[in-house]
């Protein structure tokens, strides 16, 4: 069986609670097949767009379009979404024949072609053994395939995800994050994913939303939002970052010039989207700890070595520069080569590295 | 044996027999009622005069006492069944709700157990006589189903609070439930043994009821409690006895199918 995702298209959905607007306008277009994720801190409106997607919750304003077809108004069991939450939430009293086969029961198909068709999804996630038991005598990775295969069996138009894997130790959170991935790729569905763990959404998204406050600040794909974030926020949720202040100074070959505290001068990225910023306005730059370079005379800032320590894949100094501690992690190390601290040292970046912040909204 | 054994042990005895006469206390009423149905004589007494069935005999036989064991299991039943529905419903309304004056929704349904039972009675009679509905079953029932809704409404709260995932609830409604099947899926289960607790323990409260029942008797529906009181103040027979120990009889029943089924829901 090979479920095809549909497009799903949410466009200035807006939900306030009480006086606090918790989702401002978010627009986004989920394509078919594609793995979308809102990523951001608790209270970022991400559970809540995606409870209105799933249809728990009302929107204020804005549309839902699936296909074309706006299922705003409609309720849960009549759109066609398949929801794993976070702990599950399979049916205790049911085994795991029975909860697969549940969505196809409410959907009216006969007794046969149920159990064929959910045994057929319990084999694809590896549990055709477990078939007939209940879900409080499986671990949580098993639960949590369960859940998948009960919320793919009745062919979804997409998979909403909250959170799921919230409930799992480390470990096994990589292993069904791989499974997950895996899963889509073989029966192609779009996938809208909610978490607050970066790395979560790093390594399983086509694209990536980040949210604050109820609005999407950036939306591309992970790279482009790991090596151009659009504004502050963005450059501190996702990975480490050093923030270095300056002074716009105008552009040059499509980059931005910055002068910084010590008088000297580097190039950076323009943000992304619109910039309005006038020349002498302030700005910030976003650098990267493993995107930065120690050097000789040609480097870009002077600083002054103040610690290093040694991690296995890489080794970190810190660097004093403009009064503030720069980290700058490299792979080129070893036990005789290392900068005591005092030395002097310059800092080095090439401009495509250097990611120059728009505003926060 | 270590001294931490000995310890417990001492503990055990203390607790014994600080607990024995309270136990005592609490049971001696009830189980000096046995004893006194067996009795030889005509009089309600104690000593007994040892032994005879013929209280039990004669019990069985008088069928005013009858009439009024079949209409307190009647009353009992049909009581039950409006507490089992109407506490049913209002603990799966209000659950995970969260709106303006909640509270004095949940004190309502709680009230017939904190108002005092003779002003309830009083009022009962007042609405009854008005609806020409006095001296029937269905009056004592319907009154008596007021009563016991409480009792239900507690019992299923407690089991959605403990046996039910609210996510549960989504995950239905998001695979294509409507609100039958959530019902019958999700709720269900849930409450399923909130609901028999609540329900055995709405029918003990309304077929031992005597208030109300006074209340709202007729020449015609004299429930068993009322009969037993009325026969203490005029004739003293042991029939009492032999009645009340069909109430101990069903007591001991009712906690033993309770023991059984939570044994039973225990086992995986």
């Amino acid at each position: 069986m090979t479920v095809s995702g549909r497009s799903v298209e949410v466009v200035d959905l807006r939900k306030s609670y009480g006086s606090h607007l918790a989702v401002r306008d978010v627009t986004f277009h989920l394509q078919p097949g594609e793995f979308l994720t809102l990523l951001g801190p608790s209270g970022s409106g991400k559970t809540s767009t995606l409870m209105m997607v799933a249809g728990f919750e009302a929107p204020d304003a804005g549309q839902i379009r699936v296909g074309g077809q706006d299922v705003a108004a409609l309720p849960p069991e009549r759109r066609n979404f398949g929801v794993v939450f976070q702990g599950y939430a399979l049916f205790p009293h049911m085994t795991v024949l029975e909860n697969v086969a549940f969505p196809l029961r409410m959907r009216g198909l006969p007794g046969r072609e149920r159990r064929r068709r959910a045994g057929d999804m319990i084999e694809k996630v590896g549990l055709s053994a477990f078939a007939d038991r209940l879900p409080r005598q499986l671990s949580g990775g098993q639960q949590q395939r369960v859940a998948l295969a009960r919320a793919l069996v009745f062919e979804p138009d997409a998979l909403l995800l909250d959170e799921p894997l919230g409930a799992l130790d480390r470990k096994l959170r990589e292993d069904m994050q791989a499974e997950i991935k895996a899963i889509q790729r073989r029966v192609g569905i779009s996938i809208l994913f909610v978490t607050h763990d970066q790395d979560e959404a790093m390594s399983m998204s086509d694209r990536i939303a980040v949210m604050a406050d109820g609005a999407i600040i950036q939306l591309a794909s992970p790279a482009e939002v790991y090596l151009h974030p659009r504004t502050r926020f963005v450059a501190g949720f996702l990975g480490e970052t050093n923030l270095l202040p300056g002074t716009f100074c105008g552009t040059e070959g499509g980059h931005a010039v910055v002068r910084f505290a010590d008088g000297s001068t580097g190039k950076a990225r323009l943000p992304v989207g619109v910039f309005s910023s006038a020349q002498g306005s302030a700005a910030v730059v976003s650098l990267r700890p493993e995107r930065l370079r120690l050097c000789g005379a040609e480097g870009i800032l002077e600083g002054r070595v103040e610690s290093c320590t040694f991690l296995g894949r890489h080794a970190r100094y810190v660097v004093q520069a403009l009064g503030q501690s720069v980290a700058v992690s490299t792979t080129e190390w070893s036990p005789g080569s290392a900068l005591p601290p005092g030395t002097p040292v310059r800092l080095a970046w090439t401009a495509e590295d250097a990611q120059l912040l728009g505003e926060d909204p | 044996m270590g001294a931490p054994e000995r310890r417990a042990a001492r503990g055990r005895l203390v607790l014994l027999i600080a607990s024995a006469p309270v136990l005592l206390f609490l049971l001696l009423p009830s189980l000096i009622i046995v004893p006194m149905a067996l009795t030889r004589g005509q009089l309600l007494q104690f000593p007994p005069e040892w032994i005879s069935i013929k209280p039990f005999r004669d019990y069985l036989q008088d069928p005013n006492w009858m009439a009024s064991t079949l209409l307190s299991a009647q009353v009992a039943l049909l009581a039950t069944a409006i507490a089992a529905v109407c506490g049913t419903a209002a603990a799966i309304g209000l659950h995970g709700r969260h709106f303006r004056g909640r509270g004095l929704v949940t004190g309502l349904i709680m009230s017939p157990i904190v108002v005092p039972v003779v002003v309830l009675a009083l009022g009962h009679y007042l609405v009854f006589a008005r609806l020409h509905l006095l001296g029937s079953a269905l009056a004592i029932a319907l009154a008596h189903g007021l009563l016991t809704t409480p009792y239900v409404f507690i019992s299923v709260q407690t089991s959605l609070a403990t046996q039910l995932d609210p996510a549960l609830v989504r995950s239905a409604r998001s695979l294509g439930a409507r609100f039958g099947s959530v019902l019958r899926h999700v709720y269900w289960p849930a409450v399923r043994p909130g609901v028999a607790a609540g329900s055995l323990l709405a029918f003990a409260v309304s077929f031992d009821e005597v208030v109300l029942a006074l209340f709202l008797q007729g020449p015609q529906t004299v429930t068993l409690p009322v009969r037993m009181f009325t026969a203490i103040q005029f004739e003293l027979t042991p029939k009492i006895a032999a009645a009340a120990s069909v109430f101990i009889a069903l007591a001991v029943l009712g906690l033993l199918a309770q023991a059984l089924g939570r044994r039973r829901e225990a086992r995986p």
